[in-house]
């Protein structure tokens, strides 16, 4: 960013473009730097931003678009605090404040010619989704594709019209399960029922020369990454994208330490092989 | 032979010409018997001799609450050029030396806090050397007593030996001369402390201690009061908070201590927490302590002033897991 103020100190005016809700408590924000310049806010999948609510305060958001964008990124919100709470409250066209883009975001330009399975828990979803558009704008680049969802019930499943849509592409696999259903179909889209584990044991991927990126709550990690090295993938092929409470973006103060890494300014996307050994980094 | 004794009885005269460079803060002890940082003058008397003030010399260059950012709907978030007057920290050990040189590592390093550096910039450094008490175990750790001081002053039975180490240092040390006696420089002393060694080993060689039965008891004990990390001179954990106006527009964004023994250091959106027991909280300290995050990896930044066992209310004291690896290589 070309801007005389430092976009890591002070947050940048966006204006909220669209909106729109994805299920009772989460919704997609698409927004617009009101400064940014021809070339726009480019970012890596897997990066993250923190917005500010004015009077409310500051909030690390994953970034949940494709990148190079239109002059536009989207961030998918839960609404779960204050901040969230009062952002809520926006609409078109309201401004935010954004700082950022912070942290690595997903290596996948070292994936060429590899297959890729991506796994996506919750609102996990929000950054394994601009990493799947990212790697779908250079399809012909990477192996088999496999895009793995999982929601706690058929009206918490995020993205559904897109995900119908992508089941269609036969460029890729996507498979969506939820915890537990009472209804008979959510929505028009084939879902199984079961935890994440299930479709690994259940459905037919590459699993040779593959990388897997995974994204959801601490409890998915826990019974999916044995799973993972089980069927074959090295934990050095298994990339995470870890939450923790960032307050400043830029490895100062010390909220989000793993072992000795910052998930902030190290992370948020870190190897398997990075993390094992290192207490309560999931 | 050259100008550089102060006598004991040329302390006033000092203090003057000093005042003339800055505002003077040092040591005092307060009206309610608490050793502190604190202007000078006005009935509050310099300490030259003294064990360490409660709340270490950080809260110069960060603030316990300090506004980072001002938000008014035309303005957008903005920054204001904070006023940051000239300041003179006169009676700094070596270790709280130690301590601001370790803060400038962080927000003077690859990418440097503005704030921090306006507030550094305008603060003179004049560091006194001190003799340890049962407390102290800075040893090697402290040994180089410049540790980026402009002057240090160097007791001596005669007075203080004084030592220019910066251009700031030089300036202040001319003015001086007029006041000053003939004294001899004296050599550097190099203290040593077992447990500053163990502490240096043990980062060196990224030792958690795990394993030990310690960190239970420890757990056991410890009140979650946050006493430890806010009078350690080294503790810089920051949160950000943001608060409205009355007038329900115009905001204030707040850097304010935190502390990583508090519950709430580890919790993220929702309410998970990573960091959930005091254990873990425990650990998280030791880490950061004694062998460093991101580009602080590898340096510990304890540096012995003792205030952490001073302060202790249930007398926990993290020195006891060097203690247990040093009693393990001698049986």
């Amino acid at each position: 960013m070309r801007n005389s103020r430092d976009m890591t100190i002070v947050p940048l005016p966006a204006t909220i473009i669209g909106r729109k809700a994805l299920s009772a408590d989460t919704t997609l924000y698409r927004l617009a730097l009101e400064s940014s310049e021809e070339d726009g806010f480019d970012f890596n999948p897997g990066q993250f931003v923190q917005l500010s609510v004015p009077s409310g305060g500051e909030v690390p958001i994953s970034l949940a678009g494709p990148p190079r964008h239109q002059n536009s990124f989207e961030l998918c919100i839960r609404r779960v605090g204050h901040v969230t709470d009062m952002l809520y409250q926006l609409l078109p066209p309201n401004r935010v404040g954004i700082r950022g883009p912070f942290g690595n975001g997903f290596p996948f330009s070292e994936w060429a010619g590899r297959n890729i399975l991506l796994i996506a828990g919750g609102l996990g979803i929000a950054p394994l989704r601009s990493l799947l558009y990212a790697l779908l704008m250079q399809r012909g680049e990477f192996g088999e594709i496999t895009f793995m969802y999982g929601a706690r019930e058929p009206s918490a499943i995020l993205f559904k019209e897109e995900l119908a849509e992508l089941s269609g592409r036969k460029d890729m696999h996507l498979f969506v399960t939820v915890d537990f259903t009472k209804e008979e179909s959510p929505g028009g889209l084939t879902c199984n029922t079961g935890l994440l584990p299930t479709l690994l044991r259940g459905v037919n991927f590459s699993t040779t020369d593959t990388v897997a990126a995974v994204c959801g709550p601490p409890a998915l990690y826990k019974c999916l990454l044995e799973e993972l090295q089980d069927l074959g993938i090295p934990a050095a092929h298994i990339y995470l994208s870890l939450e923790r409470r960032m307050k400043c973006g830029v490895g100062l103060c010390c909220h989000c330490a793993v072992g000795d890494l910052f998930c902030c300014s190290d992370g948020p996307v870190f190897r398997y092989s990075q993390l094992k050994g290192i207490s309560g980094a999931i | 032979m050259a100008r550089n004794l102060l006598k004991r009885d040329s302390i006033s005269f000092f203090l003057e010409i000093l005042a003339t460079f800055g505002k003077l803060h040092g040591p005092i002890l307060t009206d309610d018997g608490v050793l502190a940082f604190r202007p000078l003058g006005s009935g509050n008397d310099l300490l030259l001799e003294y064990s360490r003030t409660l709340v270490p010399p950080k809260k110069y260059l960060l603030p316990p609450r300090d506004a980072v950012l001002f938000f008014a709907p035309d303005e957008w978030y903005h920054q204001l050029a904070a006023a940051v007057p000239e300041t003179i920290l006169v009676g700094l050990h070596p270790c709280d030396l130690q301590g601001i040189a370790y803060l400038d590592k962080v927000f003077l390093g690859d990418r440097i806090d503005p704030l921090y550096r306006a507030r550094r910039t305008a603060l003179t450094l004049i560091g006194l050397s001190c003799e340890p008490d049962e407390n102290c175990f800075c040893g090697d750790l402290s040994a180089t007593e410049t540790h980026g001081c402009d002057l240090f002053m160097h007791q001596s039975p005669g007075g203080f030996n004084l030592k220019d180490n910066t251009p700031k240092g030089t300036a202040i040390l001319d003015r001086l001369t007029p006041i000053l006696a003939e004294g001899k420089s004296l050599p550097a002393v190099s203290r040593t402390c077992d447990m500053a060694a163990a502490i240096q080993l043990a980062s060196v060689r990224s030792e958690t201690h795990g394993e030990s039965a310690l960190w239970d008891e420890f757990a056991e004990r410890c009140l979650s009061c946050g006493a430890c990390s806010l009078c350690c001179p080294t503790c810089y954990c920051f949160d950000i908070r943001e608060y409205g106006a009355l007038d329900g527009e115009s905001t204030v964004r707040l850097r304010e201590w935190d502390n990583c023994l508090f519950k709430d250091h580890g919790e993220v959106a929702g309410g998970f927490n990573f960091r959930k027991s005091r254990q873990e909280r425990f650990q998280y300290r030791y880490r950061h302590k004694y062998l460093g995050f991101g580009p602080t990896r590898g340096i510990a930044s304890c540096v012995g002033c003792g205030r952490c066992r001073a302060v202790c209310p249930v007398g926990i004291d993290l020195l006891e897991l060097f203690k247990e690896r040093q009693d393990e290589k001698q049986p």
